[in-house]
């Protein structure tokens, strides 16, 4: 088990250069840099402004200034918000995003596994077609649909809750938590419904049955470890997946985190923010998708076992 | 281009259903989606939409781009359906020639995946061995990428170009499609019509073009379907950000956005387009569920 995750922390080093590369190279190929937005610079400031962040040397001396400099855990001032470096702005985002995040998750997996495991006690009935219909609806309402529409229900019609804004009113953040949470819950009801759904079908459930155990006991005792293994696969990319609601959800409700630095980093071409941020986010999904894979394994020893012999 | 790309999609599309047609499983697929009310559903919402979006430049009630500033935003009314928007542009016109935008985006961006996916994963698992590992290892570590971040990064550099968003999309898509495409590929293999083949000497290239690829289509199939409203998503997704087709030109996510811009005080404007882009999401997806079943009874639901 230590093997494996040595292993696959180490095969995460060259995926991260990869995704360095990457968006080095991307946005340096972009026409105009990130002070030609400013157009009243004249040309002795740009030019000073350019050697200052090293811009004037040549793109592969960039290069690896920057990836020494990463290694040092120095990603550099940004650019466009002076005098803050690129470290202390993700420091100020990451909390945010984060909580956002856990909420969400929370909700999702609540919600989700709850409906899951009523729809498949019951499998083509009343108590199965209401949540999956549910279910679909989260699916095929995009994040970007399903927030703006709850906003205007509850925050402008009905005025329950406030339109925008993270922990400066009480309730605001009931809302962006829900739309972010709810798109996840309803894959989760599904999956959840399918693994419970063969799990309950096999036979030491049927000899539970016959032993007089109550559902309720079946479900949390026998079926629960077994029928949530598709969820907790699906947690991995679920989390990464998260990240880019968190930019929709970021920027519809106005909430200062990762998401929304990102989105506005590109728009302002703030480099040194852009890669960032973006390392921070391919670490998180590195790390994500290791720790699903890990509880995946911990939660099948038929795997654990294969793993083990494998190393 | 724009014209005779789509016509290709359609023409696409017709190919498939007459491949249905063609043989007794395909008959047989087509009987049991026939009885899937939600599936047929799906499919009759799909062709409609489709066939709208085909003719819009013949049947768009206004002009899609010319603004009446006068007018502004105006509720629904029988001169305009779905009312206006705040540059007094008719929304129904709209709402038609973003569908052309995003159900466009769908159908090529799927293509591009299905073209790379397909011949990825049909030649790693044809092959097997030492190329199938480093195809496979090649898609694992493009997996681990954050392609979003990645498509995001692509349309703030080279602009907003429709023809670059197909490509990003695509290059996403491929990975998962490549991944099914293999599974199958392997099982295929062992078959014995294939040993026959080689027995008789037929080249590689054309025993995978013949004997493997036609048996995976069911699944192809069904995986298509499933993509298409997640590449739909994807693209709204962006032009909401602001980052897809530029204005005047509209897709679902553009009209999305702006209308929760003004959702205050024009509600219509968010509501219609949402409204459009999820009946549309659901019927694919119905559709594709719907495909799943018909094509392999054995697997399970969900």
């Amino acid at each position: 088990m230590i093997k494996f995750i040595a292993l696959r922390l180490l095969q995460a080093i060259p995926v991260l250069l990869i995704v360095i590369t990457i968006t080095f190279a991307l946005i340096h190929a972009a026409p105009g840099g990130p002070f030609s937005a400013e157009r009243a610079v004249p040309p002795e400031v740009l030019e000073a402004l350019n050697a200052q962040y090293n811009l004037d040397d040549p793109i592969h001396v960039q290069f690896f200034i920057y990836l020494k400099n990463v290694a040092q855990g120095d990603f550099g001032p940004s650019f466009k918000y002076t005098g803050r470096s690129v470290i202390e702005i993700i420091a100020a985002g990451m909390p945010v995003t984060f909580e956002l995040g856990l909420y969400a998750i929370l909700i999702a997996l609540i919600l989700g596994i709850s409906a899951g495991i009523l729809a498949s006690l019951k499998p083509n009935s009343l108590q199965d077609y209401i949540p999956m219909s549910l279910a679909m609806t989260g699916i095929c309402l995009p994040t970007f649909v399903l927030g703006p529409l709850m906003v205007l229900v509850f925050a402008i019609w009905l005025e329950w809750l406030p339109v925008s804004g993270w922990g400066y009113i009480p309730g605001d953040k009931i809302l962006p938590s829900l739309t972010l949470g709810f798109a996840y819950a309803a894959y989760i009801a599904r999956l959840s419904r399918g693994g419970m759904l063969e799990i309950l079908s096999q036979d030491f459930i049927r000899t539970a049955r016959a032993k007089g155990l109550s559902t309720a006991a079946i479900v949390f005792r026998h079926a629960l470890r077994g029928g949530m293994q598709p969820v907790v696969s699906f947690m991995g990319p679920a989390l990464a997946g998260l990240l880019s609601g968190s930019f929709v959800v970021e920027t519809i409700f106005q909430i200062p985190g990762m998401g929304r630095y990102f989105v506005q980093a590109a728009f302002n071409r703030d480099y040194t923010l852009i890669l960032g941020t973006t390392i921070f986010f391919a670490t998180l999904i590195i790390i994500f998708n290791l720790l699903a894979d890990i509880v995946t394994i911990w939660l099948n020893p038929r795997l654990r076992d294969s793993s083990n012999s494998n190393n | 281009m724009t014209q005779s790309s789509e016509t290709s999609a359609a023409q696409n599309l017709i190919d498939l259903d007459s491949i249905e047609s063609g043989t007794s499983l395909w008959e047989d697929a087509w009987n049991r989606l026939q009885q899937n009310k939600l599936a047929m559903f799906g499919l009759y919402v799909v062709s409609f939409m489709i066939i709208i979006a085909l003719i819009t430049p013949w049947i768009a009630p206004y002009s899609y781009f010319e603004q009446d500033l006068d007018m502004g935003a105006t509720p629904p009314s029988p001169a305009h359906w779905l009312g206006t928007d705040t540059l007094g542009r008719d929304l129904l016109t709209r709402v038609m020639y973003g569908s052309r935008v995003s159900l466009m985006v769908g159908f090529l961006a799927t293509a591009v995946a299905l073209t790379i996916g397909v011949l990825w994963g049909t030649v790693s698992g044809y092959f097997g061995g030492r190329v199938d590992a480093f195809m496979m290892r090649t898609v694992d570590i493009l997996y681990a990428l954050p392609f979003t971040i990645f498509i995001i990064l692509l349309m703030v550099v080279f602009g907003r170009n429709i023809l670059l968003l197909f490509m990003a999309i695509g290059a996403v898509e491929w990975l998962t499609m490549a991944r099914i495409v293999r599974g199958q590929v392997l099982s295929i293999r062992q078959q014995e019509y294939i040993d026959a083949a080689i027995t008789m000497g037929l080249p590689k290239r054309q025993i995978m073009l013949r004997h493997v690829i036609p048996n995976t289509l069911g699944t192809i199939i069904i995986y298509v379907t499933l993509t298409i409203p997640n590449v739909i998503l994807l693209e709204s997704f962006l032009s909401f950000l602001g980052l897809g087709v530029q204005p005047p030109q509209s897709s679902w996510g553009l009209l999305i956005s702006y209308g929760v811009e003004t959702m205050e005080e024009y509600p219509w404007l968010l509501i219609f387009p949402a409204v459009v882009l999820s009946v549309t999401l659901f019927s694919l997806n119905f559709l594709g569920d719907g495909l799943r079943d018909a094509l392999d009874p054995k697997a399970s639901r969900d």
